[in-house]
């Protein structure tokens, strides 16, 4: 069997998307997984055709088993290789795309086969403009891995093996206490900006997302500079991309950076005390003023 | 002849500016607001190099050329004029007298600090009765068996007290009028010498301006700066470099102001159009755009003419003269396109409106720049 | 020990616009380092200093690339010399191509101990590069390192994960993507922009660097501006912040958000 498709998976797997995409392409779909049994068994039961297993020991991480995974997949080469938007997925899904001289593309709307040319319709800079890309010869994509995979059927076979893996050991895991969050999955979220002035005003968020039913996000500077919440929180081009119901922007310039990774919601309420800022000509409805004012006065509202 | 700036002037600019956003504008507002001194700045603008720029590096400055020191207090004054003035002050008025005065042991003991930013200086020659009259100053330094004696009192002395080092002005040889008048290098915390109350003043309330008094004050022969009699000339040939820093302050009012009338009038929405779309707001902004670019080629020319060692007394007071007034009327227009909002404390230009004002008085009057031009075109 | 960090030199999307047909005007962008290319170079410094090794930057990329203002804004971070490759075949080069020139450029400086880049690059961001470079390179990857220490052979890396941080030991040169609040990058000071200048830059000839061609090639054959959602734009008055909330709240129910 000759498979049209891998899938290159590390420790987390949440890979139905790309399980779903990479079916719509037809063909046979491999799985390589480098991280514990139990991923490939979840991956194995998923509706692909074949798993292999880089079983490497519990203290190496999954980017040591790279060379493997590159190998594997050079051993049967694809017409594409996918990978979900995680730190070791891009590790592993670049040392398959450097084996093969593959294309990589990383922010495909839709891809199809053609013949012998590969269609991608790829979003750019910050997802202003789209590019109808015709690739010729092998592809590497990374996209939105998608939710954990159902069981679908009788699992596929797990080939397992045993490769050396490059020098890298885990010597210590440190945990930050962050409480973690899939924004994915709510429906109505609220973002937080510089404007809030310190960490004790989260608060205010807090009570609003309590009566919202809201989970809280933020833009790059809050979750990184000022690191007020786990990194899992920020949106924006290199960070979470969602799609809710309802995004409450509070204190939140407007800039690209952030705003491409809502530009998806349904609706989108802005408040910022600055009427010069750039996200009052993307929202749906916005409030120039004061936001110690405004979020509990809406609070009270929702209550 | 090439108008463009050259990469290192590039870098520079966009160095400063970034160091303005992230460490001065934040503070700009409070600055203004509490009348404070931004001390915390100090150690961070000397880390920069930006309290030494135009002198050597083995003199403890940055080594860069007038222009790039220029731009620099432009970007600072962008984000506060306040800062910009400190800046400035310290930079033209305190360390260029001993620079270019200053004999090897008089640089050996202030040059190295003063340039790097470790010691903060400030400019004494302002008196009550001695504005723009500066030699009819009255402030007297009489020789004594080990030194000499400091009598009399100044005004308006920026950086006081926070500096460590004083150029203070007074006649040795008060018959002489101009001419008996020395110049003195005075450290801060010499018996009798003490600093009087804050002004409170108009606008560059951060910047710290009150009157010094000496009572008495014995200061060493050594601290004789140049020689007695030459005071009123080390004075005039300070200030003609002071106002390049001045009237680099003033652009940078000038374009601060500029920036937030185009992004109010773009933004701001009247009769279903922003306000851009109007020609009279389309004119005000052409005119303001142009006087701005006009001051900042006057600014760097007169910038070119130190860095070229050519005589820039003329040139720096055409770019006194003309970046401070620009810098009025830009600030003044811009809060015409604000509206009632521009003169209100959520909008910055009132600030930058009440900042400009000084551009036009210290370091020479407007009617002083015009007397400088009057000279050189009559002669 | 030599460290290298690979950095770009290019425009911010935040500066471009996009006609109706699709395709990008960049003519009012003016290019600079990539905005997190000076969180690795710091990054790459402080460890540098500690090691006592030498920070060399490397890049690849079209017209401009080159350009002393380029190579002395990247000099001024904090490197110690540059390695640059201009081409202006470059200019729209795919994330493996790039990857696979800068391997080459690596193997040219040579007993390179380790790589450092930035997370992404603020216009293409996909995070990719380094990973492929490392892949061309046979060397481990790892990104979103907060931090590096150790020496040459026993690199000590710290890197994020969901819920916390991680610390990994690595024994051979390895290819690290700096996450982008690693470090706080210092603004240069005058005296380092000034030296910046004076700092060796080597150019490299494209050709001359035999970089083994890529297996699949990209053609875009078509360009159209993504359909935004059109929002309403209505602004709610917030003299009365009460009023405000209710006429917020009661939109969204009508809107049937709420």
């Amino acid at each position: 069997m000759s498979v049209n498709a891998w899938i290159v998976v590390a420790d987390q797997p949440g890979v139905g998307n790309l399980i779903t995409v990479a079916r719509s392409l037809g063909g046979p779909v491999g799985a390589v997984v480098a991280g514990p049994r139990p991923v490939a068994e979840t991956v194995a039961s998923s509706g692909v055709d074949k798993v292999v297993w880089c079983h490497a020991p519990d203290d190496v991480p999954p980017e040591a088993s790279a060379q493997a995974v590159a190998d594997t997949v050079a051993a049967d080469p694809p017409r594409v290789v996918l990978a979900g938007r995680n730190p070791a997925e891009r590790v592993l899904l670049g040392a398959a795309a450097a084996r093969l001289k593959a294309a990589v593309l990383t922010g495909a709307r839709s891809v199809s086969l053609d013949g012998d040319s590969t269609t991608v319709v790829n979003a750019v800079f910050g997802d202003i403009a789209d590019e109808t890309v015709a690739v010729s010869g092998p592809v590497a994509l990374l996209l939105d891995g998608g939710s954990v995979p159902p069981a679908a059927g009788p699992g596929a076979p797990i080939e397992e093996i045993t490769a050396a893996p490059l020098g890298m050991k885990v010597i210590e895991t440190r945990t930050h206490g962050f409480e973690e969050v899939d924004l994915n999955a709510a429906p109505r979220v609220i973002g937080v900006g510089r404007g809030l002035a310190a960490k004790e005003d989260l608060a205010l968020i807090e009570e609003l997302a309590h009566v919202l039913e809201a989970e809280i996000a933020c833009s790059r500077p809050v979750a990184e500079g000022l690191n007020w919440m786990g990194k899992d929180r920020y949106i924006g081009s290199s960070g979470a991309h969602i799609t809710p119901q309802l995004y409450l922007a509070i204190g939140i310039s407007g800039q690209l950076q952030h705003m491409v990774g809502v530009t998806g919601a349904e609706t989108i309420v802005g408040i910022n005390a600055d009427p010069n800022a750039a996200i009052f000509s993307q929202t749906d409805y916005g409030l120039v003023g004061d936001l110690y004012q405004l979020v509990p006065a809406i609070t009270a509202a929702l209550r | 002849m090439d108008f463009e700036l050259t990469d290192e002037q590039q870098l520079i600019r966009d160095a400063v500016r970034e160091f303005a956003e992230t460490e001065v504008t934040p503070i700009a507002a409070e600055l203004d607001r509490d009348h404070r001194f931004p001390y915390e700045l100090l150690p961070k603008l000397a880390e920069m190099n930006l309290m030494g720029m135009p002198y050597p590096e083995k003199e403890g400055g940055a080594g860069a050329d007038y222009v790039s020191y220029v731009i620099a207090i432009e970007e600072i004054s962008r984000a506060c004029a306040s800062t910009g003035i400190i800046v400035s002050a310290h930079t033209s008025l305190a360390t260029w007298p001993i620079f270019k005065f200053g004999t090897e042991a008089q640089k050996d003991q202030y040059l190295q600090d003063m340039a790097s930013g470790r010691r903060l200086g400030a400019f004494a020659l302002t008196e009550p009765g001695a504005g723009t009259d500066a030699g009819a100053g009255t402030a007297t330094a009489t020789l004594r068996a080990d030194g000499y004696a400091l009598n009399g009192s100044k005004m308006f002395i920026t950086n006081a007290p926070f500096a460590d080092v004083y150029v203070v002005f007074a006649k040795t040889d008060p018959e002489r009028g101009a001419r008996g008048m020395s110049a003195f290098i005075v450290e801060k915390d010499t018996p009798g010498f003490s600093v009087g109350e804050a002004e409170h003043k108009l606008g560059i309330r951060g910047s710290s301006t009150p009157p010094i008094y000496f009572a008495d004050c014995r200061i060493g022969k050594e601290a004789l700066l140049g020689g007695e009699g030459d005071g009123f000339k080390i004075a005039m040939q300070t200030l003609d470099g002071g106002r390049i820093g001045v009237s680099a302050q003033a652009l940078g009012i000038a374009q601060a102001a500029l920036d937030a009338a185009i992004a109010y009038a773009k933004e701001r929405v009247q009769f279903g159009k922003p306000i851009a779309t109007l020609q009279a707001i389309q004119w005000m902004i052409a005119d303001m755009a142009l006087e701005v670019d006009a001051a900042r080629l006057l600014v760097y020319r007169a910038a070119s003419c130190v860095d070229n060692g050519r005589p820039y007394s003329t040139e720096g007071a055409m770019a006194k003269l003309f970046a401070s007034e620009t810098a009025t009327r830009v600030a003044g227009k811009a809060i015409q396109i604000h509206g009632g909002y521009g003169y209100t404390e959520s909008y910055p230009v009132e600030r930058n409106y009440r900042d400009a004002k000084i551009t036009e008085l210290y370091e020479g009057t407007s009617e002083v720049q015009r007397m400088v031009i009057a000279r050189s075109a009559l002669r | 020990m030599r460290i290298v960090v690979a950095y770009k030199w290019t425009c911010d999307p935040e500066e471009a616009t996009v006609r109706a047909d699709g395709t990008v005007d960049w003519s009012r962008a003016k290019p600079g380092l990539s905005a997190y290319d000076p969180v690795a170079i710091e990054l790459a410094r402080q460890f540098a200093d500690a090691a006592g090794a030498e920070l060399i930057g490397v890049t690849a990329g079209g017209k401009g690339v080159a350009a002393p203002i380029a190579a002395k804004a990247a000099l001024g971070r904090g490197l110690d010399r540059v390695v640059i490759v201009e081409d202006g075949s470059l200019a729209d080069a795919g994330r493996s191509e790039l990857a696979a020139v800068l391997a080459e450029v690596i193997r040219h400086v040579g007993d390179v101990d380790l790589v450092v880049t930035g997370d992404s690059s603020v216009d293409v961001a996909a995070k990719m590069v380094p990973t492929v470079l490392a892949g061309e390179l046979g060397w481990p990857a790892v990104a979103e390192v907060t931090s590096i220490t150790g020496q040459a052979g026993a690199l000590r890396v710290e890197r994020a994960i969901p819920g916390g941080v991680q610390v990994l030991e690595i024994s051979g040169p390895a290819v690290l993507a700096a996450a982008a609040d690693a470090a706080a990058p210092r603004v240069p000071g005058m005296k380092e922009l000034l030296a910046a200048a004076k700092k060796p830059v080597e150019l490299l000839d494209l050709t001359a660097l035999k970089v083994p061609s890529q297996n699949a090639v990209m053609t875009v054959t078509g360009r159209a501006r993504p359909e935004r959602k059109v929002r309403k734009g209505q602004l709610i008055d917030t003299a009365d912040p009460a009023a405000a909330a209710a006429e917020l709240v009661t939109a969204l129910r009508a809107a049937g958000t709420l």
